[in-house]
């Protein structure tokens, strides 16, 4: 396992570039994601990071470079071994993506009633289990998606990511719809799970309150490609105009007192 | 030069005509791999009962009304216009003949095909559309479950098993249209007309309308299907794939009706 400053790489991204008809989305990124480390991705919408994000968990398949998740690289890596390395990644997509013929607890509990017999009983208690801890109240369990607000609707596909307690967390902008109060107590859960499980994350995030919150580095896409590297702390102080631009609204006292 | 402003038009048009040709061959391409892959999953354990129990009752069950009312009012329409059209001739045998004739090979399968096609393909493909553009499939593959043997394969079965049956009790209903008219309306003797359809019942007939009826689940479901799951560009996607699922799986219909009734009595 390669490791980098005591800490074992558990994504490493490098020289990924990424096209549409000829556009490039992403070019020559490199990054590395370490053991227990919380990492926030920033940058204007349609810079492309759900597209990062999509290339990493192999829903798109990247133009060149590798992506190497525990030491495994990714593309061009057979069906079987890619659903079984996903099998250890929890991911949230940016609009919840929940199945709608499904109940709330049967989408939180999907991927472990695949790997395990688990029966009704069982699998609603996991559910509240994991629901309880994002402000969600056990009725919603038995409800469908579309029966419920789009808040709630994050919050149940947070809890569908989080649900087995996979190491590896990729949320795509786990806080957007959601109000203050909410968005920062999703924030303590990836906190939570970052610490508790030994666990890495990526979080893709327009929300800088939540950066501020979460992340141990920041990465910052703009023009295809990463322009700036650092930790939340040094995000203000930065000369990088676009760093600027986004820490501009948010004031750092709060956070780093 | 206005020929070479002439030649100029006429290579734009080649050019458009050429490009529409190559992906309207491609998407044909596309078909048969997603139409193979689709056979292969079918086949693939672990299945999915659940689902697949799920499909034959929104396939089979709360289809029959749809299709038992297309069928009984086919069988007396055709009991009618064939005794106007054979009144010279003996009547009670002629009628029931046609009738029994026009409903098991022909009637039948087609009308519950359409019908199924509009009412099932149409779900099918508006479904698994709405997954695509709302990630809700690209979720299922991260989550441990091939959505081809988890969403495709349980409509594939249910279509295939659910179809014939349908147009076997949709052939005895549209039969029983028939005979209702005959003996209610034309003052047939029953027992006569009921001898004559039974006289004139072919086995050949039955397993050709069967044959036919398997075709069209497998046509209904694996075109719902593929336009469904190749759908894009959203809410317009979703009615793009639903609008060609059906218009693609009728004319399929009716076109594989014609190849199936000419390889049993051509």
């Amino acid at each position: 396992m390669e490791k980098r400053n005591n800490k074992k790489v558990i994504i490493k991204i490098s020289d990924l570039s990424k096209s549409f008809n000829n556009n490039f989305v992403l070019k020559n990124i490199n990054f590395q994601l370490l053991e227990g480390e919380s990492l926030a991705i920033i940058g204007a919408s349609g810079s492309g990071k759900s597209v990062l994000l999509k290339n990493i968990i192999g829903i798109l398949q990247p133009d060149k470079g590798s992506i190497v998740i525990n030491d495994t690289e990714m593309v061009n890596l057979s069906r079987n071994l890619k659903e079984k390395l996903l099998l250890d990644l929890g991911i949230t997509f940016q609009h919840g993506a929940l199945f709608d013929s499904l109940k709330n607890w049967e989408n939180i509990i999907f991927k472990t009633a695949n790997k395990e017999k688990i029966n009704n009983k069982q699998g609603k208690q996991l559910a509240f289990s994991i629901i309880k801890q994002l402000g969600l109240q056990p009725e919603i369990l038995d409800l469908y998606p579309s029966e419920i607000s789009g808040g709630m609707q994050k919050r149940v596909a947070i809890a569908r990511a989080i649900c087995g307690n996979p190491k590896i967390l990729l949320f795509d902008e786990p806080t957007s719809g959601l109000d203050p109060v909410t968005g920062s107590l999703i924030d303590e859960l990836i906190k939570t799970a970052v610490k508790t499980v030994g666990g890495s994350a990526i979080t893709i995030t327009h929300d800088m309150a939540s950066v501020c919150r979460i992340a141990d580095k920041v990465i910052l896409i703009d023009k295809q490609t990463i322009s700036w590297t650092g930790t939340p702390k040094e995000m203000f102080n930065s000369r990088n105009k676009k760093i600027q631009e986004f820490v501009k609204p948010i004031n750092s006292e709060i956070f780093f007192k | 030069m206005w020929w070479l402003t002439l030649l100029d038009l006429f290579l734009e048009i080649l050019g458009t005509t050429g490009k529409k040709f190559i992906n309207f061959v491609a998407s044909i391409g596309h078909f048969f791999i997603f139409f193979g892959s689709a056979l292969y999953w079918v086949f693939k354990p672990p299945w999915y009962f659940k689902k697949i129990f799920q499909q034959i009752l929104d396939i089979g069950y709360f289809s029959l009304p749809v299709v038992g009312l297309t069928t009984f009012f086919s069988g007396m329409v055709l009991a009618l216009q064939t005794y106007n059209g054979f009144t010279d001739f003996n009547s009670e045998s002629t009628v029931a003949r046609i009738v029994l004739a026009s409903i098991t090979r022909e009637l039948g399968p087609v009308l519950t095909g359409l019908m199924v096609a509009g009412r099932i393909g149409a779900k099918m493909a508006a479904e698994i559309a709405t997954m695509r553009v709302t990630e809700q499939i690209d979720a299922l593959g991260t989550l441990g479950t091939r959505p081809m043997q988890y969403l495709i394969a349980p409509k594939i079965i249910a279509s295939f098993v659910c179809i014939p049956l349908l147009v076997l009790i949709g052939n005895t209903i549209g039969i029983l249209g028939g005979y209702i008219i005959a003996i209610y309306k034309l003052n047939f003797n029953p027992s006569l007309y009921l001898y004559a359809t039974m006289e004139y019942l072919q086995l050949i007939d039955i397993i050709q309308g069967t044959v036919k009826a398997a075709v069209f689940g497998l046509i209904i479901s694996m075109v719902s299907c593929y336009f469904g799951y190749n759908a894009s560009k959203g809410a317009e996607g979703v009615g793009f794939a639903t609008t060609s699922s059906v218009v693609i799986s009728s004319v399929m219909i009716l076109t594989s009706t014609y190849i199936i009734t000419a390889l049993f009595f051509g």
